[in-house]
């Protein structure tokens, strides 16, 4: 008799649980890792690449992890496994991206943002991947918008440089000239690109055109559109065009990306590239914008 | 390692004041340039427009500095009560700013499907087989830049389907843009594998600058070649290649590199009929394909007016099955009856590829339609709906983002029930719309 009410109530359970997921409308909160990476992946709890898990950064938080290593184009199941898991159906998120997250979210709505997905139940195995919710199908993901910590879709010129190991798949995805022709970047689904750039960068000042945070310049950090290799900076440089606010044209007439939008530019150069495992860099800003706009 | 002179470069303050900087540095050259402005300065014939700082047009608070990230403060005294409910109302409104420019945005940018969009918002896609142009200062064979040499590279192709050349050329000046002689020493094309997975074909490749082998004029100084790889070692190779170009300008020996991603495979061919068709009050494309290899194909062309002036870029991205198909690619009506460019519309300069999923090269190309592909019927635009894009996809995007307005309108008259007797604010994007007299 015990057993039985047991086994009653695990039903009870899981039926329950299944229809939860299957019937409520939630919000969640992607962040999509850059190069190198270091959660787990499939584990959208392991934050590992950006800081704390207890920290917040929007509601209802995943950590979608790939490996920062390989190509782009080989990776990017995962990338989709997630939005599958969390962006569809009832369900809709909001996205952060980081560095070679950018070049990996862009490429993933150009090629696939108007593909037939089936919706899923928001409940990843351990392979991150979830299982179908009612059998049916929806165009594309459900993205409120994505913003974006120092992205780097338009590539970086230390890829150019030969600065990253030669033996890395991904390093050759970044190099300026592969990262533009990937991809159309101005498809992005009529999703919002937010884009925050940041300046604080030396090391790599010879190499990096204009303002950069060490690893990408403001060509790309800010979304412009066009071959690489232009020079933008804070309005306080005189002699080099300024990267805009918001998406009107830069100084000196070159466009920004369809629907990219530059929401933050480090006039006081105050934000490196890195997160140092704490959420710090310019990942800084964007996770305070996270917890303000994703609600 | 480089450092940025700091103070020189800066043009005088126009912002509020925010917090120094914690680091980063100040850049480069211009000296000279410098040197004349602070005279000018001097001289009094200094002008600095007021507001340097771009307005955004998205209400996102796009903002330089950071101001937002200021925590509110602790309400233990009115006046600092009266300062943490100034934060919030400023905190709920921008909210609601932001909710309203994600629908107003996606309602104004979704009147025409994603397969067919005026051109002008692709400025980059308008001429997709014109070479990548880049330019940098000179970067040395050991590591290091030298900033007085200015190098410009062209590469005619990134992407290449089976059986096309790429030509590259390199060129180099100084900062005031006169060219400066190069002297190629060795150039390499090898094709990249990691982790040894497999063997790697390598050939050499002659730069020259005498009017053939890809250069376009001769004793120019620029320096040209041209991979062909289905002629050479890289007939069958799938995958990066990486051209290593050397070379000296002076004493001064640098590097230069240039990726092109090859393949050998024709997942299918055009079979060059293409035909037209006004259907639901469109003008669509059908252009018929021999596909060997079914999968995901996007095909992207260009459509341009009468009088030669790109007016739309069209889209295919759909399954297509092995065997005889036809690839549709429509201008939208209500584009055609918006923009009502002259007629007849040409279909130019059509690219389409194979994507495949999770591998690396991801895709094969098609032959490549350079140049005019199709000149349409000429049609009365009255032939052609005013309709706006209607979808499923577009219903459920605007329904959601309906509601976040609702929620964010409430949660300010909610906070502060004065709004409810005034005029909620608007995005950029809805005052725009009004201004328009399109309602709101």
């Amino acid at each position: 008799m015990t057993k039985l009410v047991r086994v009653l109530t695990y039903l009870l359970f899981v039926s329950l649980t299944a229809v939860s997921s299957i019937a409520s409308a939630t919000n969640y909160t992607l962040w999509i890792n850059g190069r190198t990476g270091g959660g787990v992946v499939g584990d959208y709890t392991s934050f590992t690449y950006w800081g704390p898990s207890s920290t917040a950064a929007g509601v209802n938080k995943k950590a979608v992890n790939w490996d920062g290593y390989n190509s782009i184009a080989s990776e990017n199941g995962k990338i989709r496994d997630a939005l599958d898991c969390f962006c569809t159906g009832s369900n809709w998120c909001y996205i952060a991206t980081h560095s070679a997250g950018d070049l990996m979210l862009g490429y993933t709505l150009a090629n696939y943002g108007g593909s037939t997905r089936m919706k899923k139940n928001a409940t990843p195995n351990s392979s991150g991947q979830c299982g179908n919710s009612d059998g049916t199908t929806q165009v594309g993901w459900n993205i409120k918008w994505v913003r974006v910590a120092s992205g780097a879709a338009g590539g970086s010129e230390l890829a150019d440089a030969g600065s990253w190991a030669m033996t890395e798949p991904l390093a050759k995805d970044l190099k300026t000239a592969t990262a533009r022709a990937m991809y159309n970047h101005n498809e992005t689904r009529n999703v919002w690109f937010y884009m925050y750039a940041g300046a604080k960068g030396t090391l790599y000042s010879g190499i990096l055109p204009g303002q950069d945070d060490e690893a990408v310049s403001y060509h790309t950090t800010g979304g412009v559109s066009g071959s690489s290799g232009a020079s933008f900076c804070n309005p306080a440089d005189w002699f080099c065009n300024d990267l805009t606010l918001g998406t009107a044209a830069n100084e000196g007439g070159r466009a920004k990306w369809g629907y990219h939008s530059v929401s933050f530019r480090d006039d006081n150069e105050s934000y490196n590239h890195y997160s140092n495992g704490n959420w710090q860099g310019i990942i800084s800003v964007v996770r305070a914008a996270m917890v303000n706009y994703a609600k | 390692m480089p450092s940025k002179p700091r103070a020189s470069r800066r043009k005088p303050e126009t912002q509020p004041q925010q917090p120094p900087a914690a680091g980063g540095g100040w850049r480069r050259k211009h000296w000279a340039a410098a040197a004349a402005a602070a005279l000018a300065l001097v001289a009094g014939a200094w002008y600095w427009p007021a507001d340097v700082t771009a307005t955004a047009a998205v209400p996102a608070r796009a903002q330089a500095g950071s101001a937002f990230l200021q925590t509110p403060p602790i309400p233990n005294s009115p006046q600092q009560s009266q300062a943490a409910r100034e934060v919030r109302l400023q905190e709920l409104t921008s909210q609601l700013e932001m909710a309203d420019q994600t629908l107003c945005s996606y309602r104004e940018g979704t009147k025409y499907p994603n397969s067919s969009r005026p051109i002008a918002e692709h400025p980059d896609q308008v001429y997709p087989n014109h070479p990548v142009e880049e330019s940098h200062a000179m970067r040395k064979q050991g590591g290091g830049q030298d900033a007085t040499v200015q190098v410009q590279t062209s590469q005619s192709r990134v992407y290449m389907a089976a059986g096309e050349s790429a030509a590259f050329s390199i060129k180099a000046v100084d900062n005031e843009g006169k060219p400066l002689p190069v002297f190629i020493t060795r150039a390499v094309a090898r094709g990249l594998t990691f982790q040894a997975t497999r063997e790697a074909p390598q050939v050499a490749l002659s730069f020259t600058d005498d009017g053939s082998n890809g250069d376009v004029k001769a004793n120019d100084g620029t320096f040209s070649s041209v991979l062909a790889p289905a002629q050479t070692e890289f007939a069958q190779f799938n995958g990066t290649i990486r051209t290593e170009v050397r070379y000296n300008v002076g004493d001064r020996s640098g590097i230069v590199v240039f990726d092109v991603i090859y393949s050998p495979e024709n997942p299918a061919t055009w079979t060059g009929q293409i035909r037209e068709a006004i259907e639901d009050g469109s003008l669509s494309f059908y252009l018929k394909a021999d596909v060997r290899m079914p999968g995901r194909y996007i095909v992207n062309g260009r459509v341009d007016d009468a009088n030669g002036k790109p007016f739309a870029l069209v889209n295919f991205n759909d399954l297509l099955p092995q065997g005889r198909s036809e690839i549709r690619l429509t201008v939208f009506g209500k584009l055609l009856r918006d923009q009502a460019p002259a007629m007849p519309l040409r279909l130019r300069d059509v690219d389409a590829y194979l994507l495949k999923e999770n591998v690396d090269p991801d895709r094969a190309l098609m032959p490549r339609l350079e140049g005019t592909a199709h000149v349409s019927k000429t049609y009365a635009l009255k032939n052609f709906s005013e309709a706006e894009w209607q979808s499923e996809e577009r219903s459920r995007y605007l329904a959601e983002f309906g509601k976040d307005l609702d929620i964010a309108r409430k949660a300010l008259v909610e906070f502060n029930p004065e709004q409810a007797k005034q005029p909620f604010p608007q995005s950029e994007c809805s005052r725009k719309v009004a201004a328009a007299g399109k309602g709101g």
